[in-house]
């Protein structure tokens, strides 16, 4: 019932979104038609951190009561965040391209902090599948999941100041119209209410996967 | 103008992802709940028999 | 005993084992040396060149350097069950993981302070400032805080010394880059004032996640 509703919701603001992004919100000026890609990174890159968010809090409950639903969480949050990590850089890189002519810089501190969660990411994925049991592999990614996210604002502060001594390309400039302002709410709100649609569906299928292997096991 | 190409890139490269991964879900969860129903039914069989 | 005097003794087992066999620092600084003079080729040095590069080299070098002493420090301990036998004795896993850990640093700024003046023979630099020193020292602990219990983890893989890495750099860029930049205003023998950021950055790192790590470490070797 709540998945229904959920997916009727996530339709309705995608396509609400679709249409103040192509056809509402006015062309920018300095840069042109190319700026609308703005309204698809920034839901991107908001998702690769509320996902990483979740698997934060999924690890640190994880640790604390080791009921295997927070672990469950974690990692499903995780794969689903990989996923849109991967998919804000490579927005951020056609943006870069027809904007700065590069199809990377290392100047954007806000891409190269992406860059170093996507690595954080891929840490705490590898570290599940390279353990010797499982449960192993649950705590020491639970362990990932909170070491790497404390790190993250300490990426972000010091690729901030790094980018302060090479000035050069930034994604934003000046402040956000009204209608700039609305649409990219809007398309925040789209993406983040598809984002706990996933979640769920993931879940839900990571059960199914533990009731699977508790079959196999007793009827075999 | 030429930069519309980009723009129709980003879009086009991020539904595909998303779309792409949810048929990927919703067919492995298929495949699954027929694994499961299939497992179910032969447990019921042997406790029966 | 009180937590230090355990501490010390764990700390102090790994650093009679390490003079005894001298496998740790020995190999790692010939290891870092070759790195340097390797790196001086790659980037076919005239002396402003040099000056450009030389931050990043240091602290490429020291990262790897770091890699290869924390993986050894643990492979030991699980090769000859040693970690078995200390979880044996009445101590907290905290005391196990300060002891590894102040090993690892003595080791490291061992390494280190050989290959400072190396550096400095190899590069020309003037590299023995107090500034350095403490840039050198701030930046190591956050490596060892870290890679203490990272390497904790990676011994308990399937692919060991492999995953140290791929779990250690992400984590430890913000205190690379800070000690580069710091380096390199360092060497160019600015005023502490304009380290002053960069320091607070790595200082604030070292904090961070000494506690977390030191809260976090039970989890890892508890069966």
């Amino acid at each position: 019932m709540k998945r229904k509703v959920l997916l009727w919701l996530s339709l309705a603001l995608m396509m609400a979104s679709l249409y103040l992004v192509f056809i509402y919100v006015p062309t920018e000026k300095e840069m042109g038609i190319i700026q609308r890609i703005f309204y698809l990174m920034v839901p991107m890159g908001w998702l690769a951190l509320l996902a990483f968010l979740i698997v934060f809090i999924g690890s640190i409950l994880y640790l604390v009561k080791r009921t295997s639903k927070w672990d469950t969480l974690a990692y499903c949050s995780a794969e689903i965040g990989i996923v849109f990590t991967t998919l804000t850089l490579i927005t951020g890189s056609i943006w870069a391209k027809p904007v700065w002519g590069v199809w990377w810089t290392w100047d954007e501190p806000r891409l190269t902090s992406t860059l170093i969660l996507w690595f954080i990411y891929l840490a705490y994925l590898i570290v599940r599948s390279f353990a010797i049991e499982e449960s192993r592999g649950a705590v020491f990614a639970a362990i990932v999941g909170i070491v790497g996210f404390v790190d993250l604002p300490i990426v972000a502060l010091a690729t901030t100041l790094w980018r302060g001594m090479h000035p050069g390309p930034l994604i934003f400039q000046g402040g956000l119209a009204p209608s700039m302002l609305l649409t990219l709410l809007v398309s925040i709100s789209a993406f983040t209410s598809l984002y706990i649609l996933l979640l769920i569906q993931r879940v839900s299928m990571k059960n199914d996967e533990m009731e699977l292997s508790t079959l196999k096991r007793l009827s075999s | 103008m030429e930069n519309a190409s980009y723009l129709l890139a980003a879009y086009t490269i991020v539904w595909a992802v998303v779309f792409g991964y949810i048929l990927l879900l919703f067919n492995r969860q298929q495949s699954q709940q027929r694994e499961i129903n299939s497992l179910k039914k032969t447990l019921q069989g042997k406790k029966e028999a | 005993m009180n937590f230090w005097s355990k501490v010390l003794t764990i700390a102090w087992k790994d650093a009679l084992s390490e003079i005894r066999t001298r496998e740790i620092i020995f190999s790692v600084l010939v290891f870092t040396l070759l790195v340097i003079v390797i790196f001086n080729f790659a980037f076919s040095a005239n002396q402003q060149m040099i000056e450009l590069v030389a931050p990043g080299i240091l602290w490429v070098t020291f990262a790897f350097a770091g890699v290869l002493s924390l993986n050894r420090s643990f492979i030991m301990e699980k090769e000859q069950a040693c970690l078995d036998g200390l979880m044996m004795c009445p101590v907290s896993r905290e005391v196990i993981y300060v002891g590894k850990m102040l090993a690892s640093l003595l080791f490291m700024l061992v390494i280190e302070a050989i290959a400072l003046p190396g550096f400095a023979f190899l590069f020309n630099l003037a590299v023995l400032s107090p500034q350095l020193i403490a840039i050198t020292v701030s930046t190591t602990i956050g490596f060892v805080a870290v890679g203490t219990l990272f390497s904790a983890l990676a011994v308990n893989t399937k692919a060991r010394e492999m995953v140290l890495p791929i779990l250690f750099f992400p984590i430890t860029v913000p205190i690379i880059i800070s000690a580069v930049q710091a380096s390199k205003l360092a060497l160019a023998g600015e005023p502490w004032t304009k380290l002053s950021p960069w320091l607070q950055i790595i200082g604030t790192f070292d904090i961070i996640f000494l506690a977390v790590s030191f809260l976090v470490f039970a989890f890892i070797i508890e069966e």
